[in-house]
């Protein structure tokens, strides 16, 4: 009773900028901004920048202190170490890859610094019942679950066909991907790992067309989805679908290569046209801003700050009672629903759900799940435009 | 695996293979002509690359084209930094050499991401993803003009160092720098024709594979370490083994991951580098030196 | 006999008030935990001992033997994989699993001396990495036993008990600071035993000069080994204590191209072939990253009040430097090797010298 009590305060407190104007509040980010992880770590930085506005606009002023890790475990633990115990802040944000997320999870139960996540995708970072880690973004299995669901909706198809980076993601996005198929009864007829940035992918492509797939199931964390499905093209590979799990597929530079991007799946943590308040106006400031569209990294980002800077700030910076207000407070914003929960191996995981889209004639449309998807019919089976 | 398989595999191979050669062949002429191995040769790509991308989207060039700018900017860049930088260090520890290059590939990566973000880039050309169909067969449009291109300079830089006196007085550099010097050739001169030829051929390179993919600052490491296998493989300062290096590396990488696998073809090329070491040190091609 | 500290200046000969300083030193590094309580100064001073043992390690091939492995990253994954595996897997805790760890790096440093060490030169550097990428690319490939790109992640160190007692839980800093402590002045001491024994004569006659070495009735192959055999265990013995440390590794983290440049990097800045070079380095190197990476110069320029945060040089500090910490660390570098071809050490070493011949 008393957990619904404060709920109650809390939204209250949000609701009323006034009461909520506490004094300035320490946030930490820890974010890659430099190495082979910054290009959409660059997405991170930007999504926090429209989140500081709004904060500004509620009466609440963060005092950010950015932290950069280069995509490397030791400097990631250097950047937390140094927010928790020299810089105080009330909260941190990140870090961005699974790697440094991993390595700091821990510590942030060490220092009692409340850590929330916004979107690596490692399932264990919070299945190690870690009480001041949150997670607002879904985690890796849930990238393939709900590409099957989207068309199992739609058809029976029998062969599957995985070409996938020989990464962290790749390897466990593919994992639930191939329980899931055993479970329906789908064929698996290719296994292909890739190494993440190859050049040449006709070979490994023009085998798995000879197995004549009825799905190919791709997984690409980065820009390695274009070069995949240019030699998809030239190669003439041509299943009923192409499903992408991973941010390779739902990038801006993807969507833009009309020849070869229509129709294809994909699954997200967020796209511009669901139907969760603010999403479209932030799609719009961000494109305003920045000149570009957003990635879902800069929503979860965006969203992760909102609610760590608006829970620190009520809770006047003390980080305990910031945590307690994590652990039982909901919000809803451009990610939808936020609630921490404690469910199947999961600690303080936000059950996000994600979405499907799909590329039709240069726009990104969500089409699964239904109560999420605009008009917008999926089109099925794929043809090469 | 059915034939057709195979003969796409190998097709592919071969015509990937020809950009490979094009970076191998600037490792390996830096290399012949100064015994320093550039850790930078990718970081030099990755600057063709980005020039390449905006002449294209800022005055319209295409790729192919654009390489007539890429390769005398190329060449005066590296020219430069060999004037500045490299020439300095010419006849001390060979470690240091191999830091200075470390250092120079961090410098450029990172003032790419300072001016241009780190962001990537996407060089999309109307023939990105076109092919011929050849009885079932499909071969990369833009990979086979880039093959071509490379046959080219590939040729005309063999005729360059034979047949010229300029090149010559290269070929002599990088046979003895002592003689050379003693003969009255003037060997700085020479380093600072080579590091531009090489970095020439590097920006070339990344001219040449960026409408089939894609850039960003960091990209160059990953070609860096591929140049290195080449140019052993070839023979370290043989043009005609770098050329066959890279052509077999690119075959070795495409065929073995239809016929073994795909996670472990990367392993196979090093496989084959490290037996071309066993069996013959200098490599393919390692006695006639350029 | 030489001692380590007047090695540092150039001296020789033992005299005691050196050995003093040199114990003194060693005792206020082993008594800062008892003053220093932000773990934010004993994480820095944590990766300092790592860098310095990885230095080390490598200094015993690349600066006393002369062939400069730019593959070490195996034999630092090597350990970290070989003492998280048995953790992992068979709950074996790491200060038995880490024999695990060295035990490996010497195997495979073997395998890959005898496949190297017939090259020479830049031919040895170039087959070094080709080989570090074979282990990398072998472990990404065998998940079952490495668990592949997932990465290993650690979740609890068990407990160090002596008896029934325990020792320490791992939870703070302090016992890794210890043990990073003790394991760097073990490497020191290793060094320093090598430099003043035969094999020391041995490594760096090869380096002088392979011939002659082998025509004096020094066996190349052989000694070259023990070199790298050395050389790998003490670097896989950082691979462990990273491991247990950070509790967190992959094939990206722990065994790519870019650890074995750092490897390196650390050793030649600081200045190859000596005792105290990689020390230097790591002193260097760590502080200095880490203040730019962490943009502390900016923010105590604006902290300090000679830049105001609002304006275009404080924006400009606050955004961009932090962007640029790896370009200024390139320039560094670049600089250093310019500037000071012999590293740190020997740059000081001359200026010593220098001021000697003023004085006189």
């Amino acid at each position: 009773m008393s957990k619904r009590v404060m709920a109650l305060m809390l939204a209250l407190c949000l609701a009323l900028p006034g009461f909520a104007q506490a004094a300035k509040v320490k946030i930490g980010f820890i974010n890659t901004i430099t190495g082979a992880e910054a290009p959409i770590g660059e997405n991170l930085t930007n999504g926090v920048i429209l989140a500081l506005e709004d904060l500004k606009k509620k009466g609440i002023e963060v005092d950010l202190i950015k932290e950069d890790d280069t995509g490397k475990p030791e400097k990631s633990l250097s950047a937390f170490e140094k927010l928790a115990t020299r810089d105080n802040v009330a909260g941190v944000v990140g870090p961005y890859t699974s790697a440094c997320a991993n390595a700091v999870a821990s510590r942030a139960d060490q220092y009692k610094v409340p850590l929330l996540v916004p979107v690596a995708a490692k399932e264990e970072i919070t299945q190690k019942g870690f009480k001041y880690v949150f997670r607002l973004n879904a985690p890796a299995d849930v990238y393939s679950s709900v590409l099957m669901d989207a068309v199992l909706a739609l058809d029976k198809p029998k062969t599957i066909a995985y070409i996938y980076a020989n990464t962290d993601f790749g390897i466990s996005t593919v994992k639930t991907a191939k329980d899931y198929a055993k479970k329906i009864g789908l064929h698996e007829v290719a296994d292909e790992k890739y190494a993440k940035g190859a050049p040449d992918f006709r070979s490994t492509l023009s085998k798995v067309k000879s197995l004549k797939p009825d799905l190919v199931f791709m997984v690409s964390y980065e820009v390695d989805a274009i070069t995949l499905m240019r030699q998809s093209k030239e190669i003439g590979l041509s299943p009923k679908a192409f499903l992408g799990a991973g941010a390779g597929f739902t990038t801006d530079q993807f969507l833009k290569q009309k020849e070869i991007s229509n129709l294809v799946f994909s699954s997200s943590q967020w796209t511009d046209d669901v139907k969760w308040p603010g999403a479209k106006e932030f799609y719009n400031r961000y494109k305003k801003k920045f000149g570009k569209e957003p990635s879902y990294h800069a929503a979860c980002s965006y969203e992760a700050m909102r609610i760590m800077a608006e829970t620190a700030a009520a809770n006047g910076g003390d980080r305990e009672k910031t945590r307690a207000g994590l652990k039982s407070g909901s919000w809803k914003g451009i990610m939808g629903d936020v609630k921490f929960i404690d469910y199947d191996k999961f600690t303080n995981q936000n059950r996000h759900e994600m979405l499907v889209q799909q590329i039709q004639n240069g726009q990104y449309h969500t089409v699964f799940p239904p109560k999420y998807a605009e008009k917008t019919k999926p089109i099925y089976p794929f043809k090469w435009k | 695996m059915t034939f057709s398989v195979l003969l796409q595999a190998l097709i592919s191979g071969i015509l990937i293979g020809g950009v490979y050669a094009l970076i191998g062949i600037g490792l390996t002429i830096i290399f012949g002509v100064m015994r320093v191995i550039n850790f930078a040769h990718g970081d030099l790509m990755m600057v063709g690359m980005y020039l390449t991308y905006f002449l294209f989207t800022l005055a319209g060039i295409d790729p192919f084209v654009s390489i007539a700018i890429t390769i005398p900017l190329m060449f005066l860049f590296g020219g430069i930094l060999q004037k500045v930088f490299i020439n300095r260090i010419l006849g001390t520890l060979p470690q240091n050499q191999i830091l200075l290059t470390i250092g120079l590939g961090l410098i450029m990566s990172n003032a790419m991401m300072l001016a241009f973000t780190s962001d990537y880039k996407i060089l999309t050309t109307s023939y990105s993803s076109s092919s011929i169909n050849l009885g079932g067969i499909s071969i990369s449009q833009p990979l086979t003009v880039s093959f071509v291109i490379t046959a080219v300079i590939t040729v005309f830089l063999y005729w360059f160092l034979m047949k010229t006196d300029t090149g010559q007085a290269i070929r002599a550099t990088a046979q003895d720098r002592e003689a050379a010097q003693l003969m009255g050739i003037n060997v700085k001169w020479m380093s600072i024709l080579a590091f531009g030829i090489g970095s020439s051929l590097a920006g070339t390179a990344g001219a040449l594979i960026s409408p089939t993919y894609y850039i960003f600052p960091q990209v160059g490491s990953a070609f860096t370490l591929k140049a290195f296998v080449i140019t052993v493989l070839g023979g370290m300062g043989s043009i005609v083994g770098a050329t066959l290096g890279g052509i077999i590396i690119g075959i070795v990488e495409s065929v073995g991951a239809v016929t073994i696998s795909s996670d472990w073809k990367d392993v196979l090329v090093f496989t084959i580098f490290l037996l071309v070491l066993l069996i013959k040190p200098s490599g393919l091609m390692g006695k006639s030196r350029m | 006999m030489r001692n380590p500290i007047t090695q540092l200046t150039g001296q020789q000969g033992l005299t005691p008030v050196t050995t003093i300083i040199a114990l003194l030193a060693l005792a206020s590094l082993y008594a800062i935990p008892c003053f220093v309580e932000s773990p934010y100064a004993l994480h820095i001073m944590i990766l300092l001992f790592l860098s310095t043992i990885m230095g080390e390690g490598w200094n015993i091939i690349g600066g006393y033997a002369g062939q400069y492995s730019v593959g070490h990253a195996a034999y630092f994954g090597a350990g970290a994989y070989g003492t998280l595996i048995l953790l992992n897997m068979k709950g074996i805790p790491p200060w038995y699993g880490v024999w695990a760890g060295i035990g490996a790096a010497v195997i495979l440093s073997l395998i890959i001396g005898n496949i190297c060490f017939r090259l020479r030169g830049p031919y040895f550097v170039l087959a070094s990495i080709a080989v570090a990428e074979i282990v990398r690319l072998t472990v990404l490939n065998i998940p079952s036993i490495t668990n592949g790109a997932e990465g290993i992640l650690l979740s609890d160190l068990p407990p160090f008990k002596i008896g029934e007692r325990v020792i320490t839980d791992f939870i703070s800093k302090v016992p890794f600071y210890y043990i990073g402590l003790t394991l760097a002045v073990f490497t020191i001491l290793v060094t320093w035993l090598i430099q003043n024994s035969k094999l020391g004569y041995y490594f760096q006659a090869i380096r002088e000069d392979q011939d002659a070495a082998h025509s004096l009735g020094i066996n190349l192959n052989f000694y070259k080994n023990v070199a790298l055999a050395i050389s790998a265990s003490l670097t896989s013995l950082a691979g462990a204590f990273y491991a247990i440390y950070v509790k967190f590794i992959d094939p990206t983290t722990v065994l790519p191209l870019d650890l074995s440049v750092q490897i390196v990097l650390i050793a030649i800045i600081g200045g190859i072939g000596t005792i105290f070079g990689p020390v230097i380095g790591a002193l260097v190197l760590v502080p200095l990253s880490e203040a730019l990476r962490s943009n502390v110069i900016a923010q105590s320029l604006i902290n300090s009040g000679l830049v105001k945060e609002d304006s275009g040089m404080g924006v400009f500090l606050k955004e961009h430097l932090a962007h640029a910490h790896v370009l200024i660390y390139g320039i560094l570098v670049v600089v250093v090797i310019l500037f000071m071809p012999d590293g740190v050490l020997g740059f000081i070493k001359k200026l010593a010298a220098r001021r000697k011949r003023g004085d006189a």
